[in-house]
């Protein structure tokens, strides 16, 4: 084996490759492809389907009907993605550059909430911001806020809800790439007459900015598919085009819309992020032709 | 009036209860992408089919004889829901072990059902197929069993074969629009759905009206099952959810439209209504009652009741599937639950209604609290203003459910 190894390195990497690529290929591409033939389908579980590619009007008639959860998952995605980076940047960079011995406990603080499941953190808000909860209970029990005001089952809740819950994505990245920036460039800029806040403007940060990119992009992909916080904080005005795939495959059963508006969101997304890295993207992200 | 009060909390607080529904949108997708079925659905009869001669409904079944007269079988494999049976300390199935003792048949009682559609979504392939599902006997809701009835996927039972189930079940389960001969579907239990409300914050309520009252604004929720939902409205319009129509439908979603566009911010929920309703995010629900049973004993200001102008009554019922390998077997287990005795002993644990004639007056003699439980043995008045919400066709069904999700935001 290691001799043949030798004789043939040209194979290694694909050898290493393997693994990660038989995954992708059964548990994504074959999915995927059996996902695209379905939204191309007519007819229903009582009838039979049948695939043809005049079917193709399932994706216009998917992207008009559900026009507005769509819309509302960009908003809520990006909303969410903003938030989450005006909390993590100045938390991320207080651990790098102030944590100190403590860094490490920071950070274990940082991912604590994730030992606990998705679903129970979510919970756990619906009792934070509840009609009568710890938060609003009190304030509306002195007077200062009125008896019908509410959080929960509005959209601030959800985008609340889903800043939250992707905190780590962002904040872990941005560390990660702070915490590597060089100190002796930032002590350079100070030596050569920069103030702190120049020298944080034209050297630390764009020292982040792959961790900036690479934090928005874990939390706004996962927070523009999410539906569980959507469905737990919102009300029928803040449904998010994951409720509504949701309800299209478990619910009515109509697998072709339900395949379609999957295709539609990936694609919606690709396309955003390739906007997004066309325009903020760093060098090493987009030397690959993004 | 109709008032449900708790009852002793020392026994009912052994009965234990799900209740984060939730958690079920999580398992389900993988359900949703295992299959979606082929383009051969088995060429069912037109969606009116069930509505005539007994044998007309198991058309693509391959069994022609429903009931092959064998021996009892070795085992019985049995699909349902949890909390549906009695458990002993042991956690055994008493029930199931006395029905060992008696038939020598050993019963593969599997607490795997969740939710409908997931489950059928498991076995649809099998039956799509005319293959076995390995189960012997399903339960599944009214509409998922007149859904499966109509496709042809269920085994006709012999009659002959569930004397008890002939002689004791009640009247208001029998002649249902999906199974007029009453030999495909065996009811196992069902539920109410009516008013849940925190009597300390609305005072005694008796009418639908309130679902409705913007006195209520931002507190009160709607269930997101679309016949509970629609079919309350319907009540409260003064309809017959038993006769839905897709005009009876228009009226109920552009009334629940009315109050939404008046600002009621309704939220639709699914077992989580009950958390709402004893954490005070909802004082007034839409509910089930069976989550009340256990909801009434954590906040005793809770009420259910059956309003004024009616409730609906659901039940999960007993199939068995196309390609069971004990039908026979599987008869005469059901028939067997449907003894008043045996009835009563999974009752004295089961928190839903009991379709059993005779169960209560068993139960009254050693576990009194249970029998006079309205919530479990409804009274008389209360069965009368309840109904069975109108078996739709698929294309009906479809124009429902479209109708619904335009108002809880899916559409």
């Amino acid at each position: 084996m290691g001799s043949f190894l030798r004789r043939h390195k040209r194979i290694v990497p694909y050898l290493l490759l393997a693994p990660g690529l038989l995954w992708l290929l059964l548990f994504y591409v074959v999915p995927a492809f059996q996902m695209f033939l379905t939204s191309l389908w007519s007819g229903t579980l009582e009838t039979g389907y049948e695939f043809s590619l005049s079917n193709v009007s399932n994706y216009t008639e998917a992207l008009t009907r559900f026009w507005p959860q769509f819309s509302r998952s960009l908003i809520y995605g990006a909303a969410a993605t903003l938030l989450t980076f005006a909390i993590s940047y100045p938390l991320a960079y207080t651990i790098a550059f102030r944590g100190g011995r403590y860094k490490n406990l920071l950070l274990f603080l940082v991912v604590a909430p994730f030992f606990t499941s998705f679903l129970l953190r979510t919970i756990s808000w619906k009792i934070i911001l509840g009609d009568t909860g710890i938060v609003l209970g009190p304030l509306k029990e002195i007077g200062l806020l009125p008896a019908e005001f509410q959080l929960l089952a509005t959209p601030i809740a959800v985008v609340a809800g889903i800043t939250y819950n992707f905190l780590p994505f962002m904040t872990l990245p941005i560390y990660v790439s702070l915490e590597k920036i060089d100190k002796r460039l930032v002590e350079a800029a100070e030596d050569l007459f920069a103030t702190s806040i120049g020298a944080f403007r034209r050297i630390t940060f764009p020292l982040s900015l792959p961790g900036v990119f690479a934090g928005s992009l874990l939390t706004f992909i996962p927070a523009m598919g999410d539906y569980i916080n959507a469905e737990l904080l919102g009300n029928p005005q803040t449904t998010m085009i994951g409720n509504v795939i949701q309800n299209q495959f478990l619910t009515q059963n109509n697998y072709p819309t339900a395949s379609a508006l999957s295709f539609i969101l990936m694609a919606g997304i690709l396309v955003a992020v390739a906007v997004y890295a066309r325009l903020l993207g760093t060098e090493e992200l987009t030397a690959g032709g993004v | 009036m109709n008032e449900i009060l708790p009852t002793d909390r020392a026994r009912l607080s052994r009965r234990r209860f799900i209740q984060g529904g939730a958690l079920a949108g999580f398992s389900v997708f993988l359900a949703a992408c295992g299959r979606a079925g082929t383009s051969a659905a088995p060429s069912a009869a037109p969606s009116t089919a069930p509505s005539t001669a007994p044998s007309a409904s198991v058309a693509p079944s391959a069994s022609v004889a429903p009931t092959p007269k064998p021996s009892m079988a070795t085992e019985l494999h049995w699909a349902n829901w949890t909390y549906y049976m009695d458990v002993d300390d042991a956690g055994k199935f008493p029930t199931l072990e006395q029905f060992k003792a008696k038939y020598g048949t050993t019963v593969n009682y599997q607490e795997v059902i969740d939710d409908n559609d997931t489950f059928v979504g498991k076995i649809k392939p099998q039956l799509e197929a005319g293959q076995p599902t390995s189960w012997d006997i399903i339960t599944v809701t009214d509409w998922m069993a007149a859904r499966l009835i109509r496709l042809g996927w269920v085994e006709q039972m012999d009659l002959g074969n569930l004397p008890n189930v002939v002689a004791n079940l009640q009247d208001v389960y029998r002649n249902v629009t999906w199974d007029p001969t009453n030999d495909h579907h065996v009811p196992w239990q069902s539920g109410m759905t009516g008013l849940g409300y925190d009597q300390k914050k609305t005072g005694d309520l008796k009418s639908l009206n309130a679902l409705f009252d913007l006195k209520y604004k931002g507190s009160i929720d709607y269930l997101t099952e679309m016949r509970d939902t629609i079919g309350l409205t319907m009540l409260k319009l003064g309809l017959d959810p038993s006769k839905a129509t897709t005009a009876d439908c228009d009226a109920a979603v552009a009334e629940i439209k009315r109050v939404q566009d008046a600002g009621m911010n309704a939220v639709f929920k699914g077992n989580a209504y009950a958390e709402d309703l004893k954490s005070g995010d909802a004082i007034l629900s839409m509910a089930w009652s069976g989550d009340m049973v256990q909801a009434l004993i954590d906040k005793p200001t809770l009420r259910f009741t059956i309003a004024d102008e009616g409730g609906l009554l659901w039940t999960d019922n007993c199939l068995i599937p196309n390609g069971a390998a004990n039908p026979y077997t599987a008869q005469v287990m059901i028939d067997y639950c449907y003894d008043p005795k045996i009835a009563a002993q999974i009752e004295a644990y089961v928190n839903y209604i009991c379709p059993v004639k005779g169960a209560a007056e068993v139960l009254l003699a050693d576990n009194p609290e249970t029998a006079k439980n309205p919530l479990i043995f409804p009274p008389p008045e209360i069965l009368a203003r309840l109904h069975i919400f109108n078996g739709l066709d698929e294309a009906t069904e479809k124009y429902f459910n479209d109708k619904f999700a335009t108002v809880t935001g899916l559409g």
